[in-house]
């Protein structure tokens, strides 16, 4: 194997994680594109940590999945008290502010 | 057989030996840490008859981890900085410097936050919590020097805000605000991880400084990987400080947060991100200038004029302070630009960026206070609702004059010191875009004058606005007092009696914490700038 | 060496479909449920580069919880269950467009660097490396992650709960 079919494999992951934040309408769809974008940064960090053999990129694959899962929660929470406001999650209806 | 298996899980610990950690130059940060923990169980303790001592408690906390501080600074911390982890946590006079200004800028937001408390918008105690892990976050930002310790400690200072800015949570707008900033600032925060991943791929490892020696890192033949890695991680960085043109979270949030959530977020973590791009770019990228200064050229150059043209045609004071933001935060940006020329201009730049963080800190502050003073009677963020405040309550215009003056530099406040060194830093870098980002600089400077200029203007010469004048109905009136009694504020009886028989042009008088608030970042604005050599002495540090 | 190409193969193949799918099904409990795919399809290529203990806490974490948080939330939410026609906006093409650049300029930019660098026959790290490193070298951002989760959990609480004089009314 070599480090570069898996950092191809991450950049079309991180790729496609981007087209879904820029098209998606609703507030859990974008954040699940960005989970997609967070795992493409994981496949990326084991296998340079494997090239290098370093565990720091093990770790910090670890720091990222800690942080996306705490990303996750306070997300779900913000949605959540949104839609009890206006019964809609969709980012670009709520769009009071303009300027 | 028990003792066997007791060894066999003892035996794989055996090997684990325990790191050396220095006590003494955490400490800071674990003060802080005790604070955090001990207003979230007091908080269980004493529920809503809590929210003053609360207060109380989280402000005086915040000066208590100052004291750590300046036992390292007496300890020589500034020359012999403390390095731990292999160089991942650097405790130095960088650090300091801006430690002991986070704390002071959460001293005078939790002095900002009280009257928010006291007037009975929604409220819960949590608040202080998250406010103490948020500076938790910025302070272990100031010493980190790794890209691991640098994300983890970028997202415990942004989480807490996500939620501190829809906090007001029956409000539409302070939800609006909120889920606008989550969702980009995840998405940046992605962006960056990426970025970081590719460093981490070229260099081999997440410490600085291991990075900066990395042969592959520096190699310049086949390149394009490096300069990915570069262009991702420090745009993030670009959206933290609100530059353009990642700034469009800025103003809507700004203006749907509470006005103390604005406050810290437009300063705290607005500085936060400086410090990590200061980091990055001296400490781990600073062999790559070929990449990073074009990128902060642009950066400094777009989001000056940007922010500029668009702060001139605003009309809500909280979102021209959110364009204003813009173009201060393009003056912080340009030092980078120039930093890698030379080492001496590296120090000088990170000198005058340090120095411009502590005085924009300080006006800024103050503006917003005065924002609070105001909006207490006006209910409005109307900037016509500062039409003839002179007239109506003379200090808050003076100071708000004084505060929107060094906003622009004019001399001797605060702001001009802060300018003067950021221009200097780009001339004696000697290099053509120095020259011409100073130019650059100085049109901005005018253009600045023009909106800072109308706003204060309208407060000396214009007519006193309706909001200004009357209080609204009689019963507004007595809560409002009420409430202003309760906290011990110096509402003189004259002026109630006055309002009642007059019912026009009363003053408008800080209570006591704001009061407090505004007084700080006064002597700040006035002191930096009439003798900067106070300020000077501290930011003169060096990250190598 | 050969086995572990298929399964590389195997795996991206399916991990690249399925995150297609994440982004542009219309039915949002479909997207997460492509989420997991490609969720379990990364904790497979942990296991191939020989991160065990990640690729465990992938299948723990991501697929364990953060899931099931998603499926919450639409749950909570009250998302429509089936098909919606405004799940994604009009700007498909520029953004197709930027997706494709950057797949285009990340690929070239990996294969200019690197090569044919072949990775390390081996490569497994046991756990225990991972716990030594974490407790000692980075133990800062590891306490620092601990008080950012109990920041998140109680944040998040008080963000998503009723009101009390809301559930008054509810009763």
């Amino acid at each position: 194997m070599t480090v570069t079919q898996f950092v191809i494999a991450s950049a079309v992951l991180f790729s496609i994680g981007v087209y879904g934040v820029l098209v998606r309408r609703s507030a859990v769809m974008v954040l699940m594109s960005v989970e997609l974008i967070l795992n493409s940064v994981n496949i990326n960090l084991v296998a340079f940590g494997a090239l290098h053999d370093n565990i720091a990129g093990e770790v910090f694959a670890l720091f990222v999945i800690t942080v996306a899962a705490a990303e996750v929660g306070v997300g779900l929470a913000l949605v959540l008290l949104i839609f009890r406001n206006r019964k809609n999650i969709n980012i670009h209806e709520v769009d009071l502010m303009k300027g | 057989m028990i003792f066997a298996l007791a060894e066999s899980i003892i035996e794989p610990l055996a090997e684990f030996s325990r790191p050396a950690i220095d006590w003494h130059a955490l400490s800071p940060e674990l003060t802080l840490l005790g604070v955090g923990v001990l207003v979230t169980v007091l908080d269980i303790l004493y529920k809503e008859r809590g929210k003053q001592i609360m207060l109380v408690i989280t402000g005086l906390g915040f000066l208590a981890a100052l004291i750590p501080i300046i036992t390292l600074a007496v300890d020589g911390v500034a020359s012999e900085p403390r390095i731990l982890f292999n160089g991942a946590y650097v405790v130095d006079g960088f650090s300091l410097i801006l430690k002991a200004m986070f704390l002071i800028a959460g001293y005078v937001v939790v002095l900002l936050s009280s009257q928010y408390v006291a007037d009975g918008d929604y409220w819960e105690n949590e608040y202080y919590g998250l406010l103490s892990a948020s500076l938790l976050g910025m302070l272990v930002m100031t010493s980190a020097r790794d890209l691991i310790t640098i994300f983890v400690a970028l997202e415990l200072l942004s989480i807490p805000i996500y939620m501190l800015a829809t906090w007001n949570k029956r409000n539409p707008k302070g939800n609006e605000a909120g889920i606008k900033y989550y969702l980009t600032g995840v998405f940046a925060s992605g962006i960056m991880l990426y970025g970081m991943s590719l460093i981490f791929g070229a260099s081999g490892s997440t410490i600085l400084k291991d990075i900066f020696s990395s042969p592959d890192f520096l190699r310049s033949e086949s390149s394009a990987f490096v300069v990915l890695g570069i262009v991702f991680s420090l745009s993030a960085f670009a959206f933290k400080v609100s530059g353009f043109p990642f700034h469009t979270w800025a103003p809507d949030t700004y203006e749907g947060a509470p006005t103390p959530v604005t406050a810290f977020l437009s300063v705290a973590s607005k500085a936060a991100g400086f410090v990590a791009l200061m980091q990055l770019i001296v400490v781990g990228f600073y062999g790559r200038e070929d990449v990073y200064a074009p990128l902060m050229w642009f950066l400094a150059a777009a989001s000056m004029t940007g922010g500029n043209i668009i702060a001139l045609r605003q009309k809500n004071i909280v979102r021209l302070m959110a364009y204003s933001g813009v173009a201060q935060a393009g003056f912080m940006l340009a030092p980078l630009a120039v930093v890698g020329v030379s080492t001496t201009s590296a120090d000088q730049g990170i000198s005058s960026i340090i120095a411009y963080l502590v005085i924009y800190t300080a006006m800024n502050l103050g503006v917003f206070g005065i924002i609070l003073v105001v909006a207490r009677r006006t209910r409005s963020g109307d900037v016509k609702s500062y039409n003839g405040l002179f007239s109506v309550a003379p200090t808050m215009a003076v100071l708000m004059t004084i505060f929107l003056m060094s906003l622009a530099g004019v001399p001797p406040l605060g702001g001009w010191y802060a300018k003067f060194s950021i221009f200097r830093a780009l001339i004696s870098a000697n290099t053509v875009s120095g020259y011409v980002l100073a130019g650059v600089a100085a049109v901005n400077t005018v253009i600045a004058l023009g909106y800072y200029g109308r706003l204060a203007a309208r407060m000396w010469f214009e007519k006193p606005a309706e909001e200004l004048e009357i209080v609204g109905g009689a019963s507004e009136i007595g809560s409002s007092e009420n409430a202003e009694v309760e906290n011990g504020s110096d509402v003189s009886v004259e002026n109630a009696y006055e309002k009642q028989i007059v019912g026009v042009k009363q003053t408008i008088k800080a209570p006591f914490s704001l009061g407090i608030a505004l007084g700080i970042t006064l002597i700040a604005t006035l002191l930096f700038g009439i003798v900067p050599g106070t300020l000077t002495h501290f930011t003169t540090v060096s990250l190598f | 060496m050969v086995a572990q190409n298929i399964a590389f193969g195997v795996m991206v193949g399916i991990m690249g479909l399925s995150a297609i799918r994440v982004v542009t099904t219309r039915n949002v409990v479909h997207a997460a449920l492509y989420l997991m795919v490609v969720l379990a399809t990364v904790a497979g290529l942990f296991l191939l580069l020989g991160a065990e203990f990640l690729g465990i806490t992938q299948v723990l974490i991501y697929i364990g919880a953060v899931i099931v948080l998603f499926l919450f939330g639409i749950m909570l939410t009250g998302a429509r269950i089936g098909k919606e026609k405004l799940l994604s906006h009009r700007n498909k093409v520029p953004a197709l467009m930027i997706a494709t650049v950057i797949t285009a300029v990340s690929i070239y930019a990996a294969i200019d660097y690197f090569g044919a660098d072949k990775l390390p026959e081996e490569t497994r790290t046991s756990t225990k490396e991972v716990a030594n490193s974490l407790f000692s070298q980075y133990i800062i951002p590891f306490e620092v992650a601990s008080v950012l989760l109990l920041a998140a959990l109680i944040g998040a609480i008080v963000i998503a709960r009723r009101e009390p004089h809301e559930e008054n009314l509810t009763k």
